[in-house]
């Protein structure tokens, strides 16, 4: 495992860009964050088709997946170290500004992809699973919800923390910042302030009667730019008898707490991760094709080749561009009208993003 | 449990214990203690039963299966026993000729 320190190592780093057609671009001024093995963190400008800066995230564990960025868009938050640790990066200096190391000795816990942050910006809650290595079993302990301190340092520990449930993969900041929404197999939300639970709404056992279990691979935690979150659900569905598997959307509106499901199409191709417009007519969708779907008549818009598979999709803050990023080393940009190819973006050193999150920072 | 028959001090002595209602409720290790405890097959087919929609390439998905140990049988568990496994090699489809095969420590 390399560690380097953190810093700024290259402002305006010069980009390799393969532009494929000349075109509207990115809202000016939108910036990306993605991250890439073994430790780099970077930010990028979107209209630009450039990388900004690179940073390294000490002691990554050549492992980043999950990114939150503050709300003032000043620092990303990035789970490292094989789901151990969050590592809190200024993105004008580089420093590590923050860190949580979950496990403690004879306690090892991982983050199963999950955390976020209030509104605010004080507090990071984080999904913690422990588990006790004792000298001849590890003995599994209770899942919890852990809150700590964003000012805390490099060595913050929970101020407090609450019981959670099992099988957790995303969590979801509400707006009002006085709950957040945990994503597994069920949809719950529960009280910043206090832990307790609040909601509990069915997503394996959803109520689609003529539909199987559904089954989602969300982890992305994406909510940009229309304010809901997505998710490609696939499941079998029965009418007169005949049974056929169907790709739907699963949509979270986190202000209004309005969930929706539908499908779209027999499924005939694989989706990973969606994004929604911020008119709300269209979502798109990536895995080895680039997927639109018609969000008004439930049908699909449109469906295009990718140079290869991508796992995390977002959208230009005023929807007129498609980002693309996770997997390999490149970020793709498209037109969200024609699904063309406009740019595409190669990391510098060309590291996996792998699981990393492809974020668009919030406007500081 | 009857049907079973201990062939050790500690099987015996865990027989014991359950009979004497000493042993924990086992629940769902969710918690990745090491790809051992990851039951996903592997990438051998997609969704449809066959290869055609699987990543493309398949150096795409390569880190993005292994690091969270979705690939158990296929690599290494890079999340506790190998960790190191994909040091130095930071871009599947670039470095794919360098990630070694793994032995147990003797």
């Amino acid at each position: 495992m390399r560690m380097k320190s953190p810093g700024l190592l290259a402002v305006a780093l010069v980009a390799v860009v393969a532009a494929v057609a000349i075109g509207p671009t990115a809202a000016a001024g939108d910036m990306l964050v993605t991250a890439a093995k073994p430790d780099k963190l970077y930010v990028i400008d979107a209209a630009k088709r450039s990388v900004v800066s690179e940073f390294h995230i000490p002691n990554a564990g050549s492992l980043i997946m999950t990114i939150v960025p503050s709300p003032d868009g000043k620092v990303a938050y990035a789970l490292v170290n094989r789901m151990e640790s969050i590592s809190g990066i200024d993105l004008k200096t580089g420093k590590e500004v923050f860190r949580a190391d979950l496990s403690t000795p004879g306690e090892r816990v991982k983050d199963f992809c999950a955390f976020t942050i209030t509104p605010d910006g004080k507090e990071l809650i984080v999904y913690e699973l422990p588990t006790k290595l004792l000298p001849s079993e590890f003995q599994v302990q209770e899942p919890r919800f852990a809150v700590f301190k964003t000012n805390a340092g490099r060595s913050a520990k929970a101020i407090r923390t609450y019981p959670a449930p099992r099988r957790l993969h995303m969590m979801l900041m509400r707006p009002s910042g006085k709950s957040f929404y945990a994503i597994g197999f069920d949809l719950y939300e529960y009280d910043v302030a206090t832990g307790k639970q609040l909601n509990s709404r069915g997503i394996l056992k959803w109520d689609m009667p003529s539909h199987s279990q559904p089954d989602l691979l969300a982890f992305w935690p994406v909510t940009e730019p229309s304010g809901v979150f997505t998710s490609p659900v696939i499941s079998d569905a029965t009418t007169d008898g005949k049974t056929t598997m169907k790709t739907g959307l699963m949509s979270l509106d986190v202000t209004t707490d309005k969930l929706e499901f539908f499908d779209f199409e027999d499924t005939s191709a694989l989706i990973f991760s969606t994004v929604l417009s911020p008119d709300r007519k269209w979502a798109y969708g990536v895995y080895s094709t680039l997927t639109k779907v018609d969000m008004e008549h439930h049908v699909l818009a449109g469906r295009v080749p990718l140079d290869h598979t991508f796992y995390s999709v977002n959208l230009a803050t005023d929807g007129h561009e498609i980002y693309m990023g996770g997997a390999m080393c490149d970020v793709g940009f498209y037109d969200p009208v024609t699904l063309e190819k406009r740019a595409n973006l190669k990391l510098p050193d060309c590291g996996d993003q792998s699981l990393a999150s492809l974020r668009v920072l919030p406007a500081r | 449990m009857s049907e079973l028959k201990p062939t050790n001090k500690k099987a015996e002595l865990l027989l014991k214990a359950a009979a004497a209602g000493h042993v924990d409720e086992v629940v769902a290790m969710d918690s990745v203690a090491g790809c051992s405890t990851t039951f996903d097959p592997g990438w051998e087919v997609d969704a449809f039963g066959g290869v055609a929609s699987l990543c493309q390439p398949m150096e795409a998905d390569l880190y993005g299966c292994s690091d969270p140990c979705w690939w158990p049988a296929q690599v290494p568990d890079i999340m506790n026993t190998y960790p190191n496994w994909t040091d130095g090699k930071p871009s599947a489809q670039n470095d794919w000729r360098e990630l070694d095969a793994v032995f147990p420590k003797k």
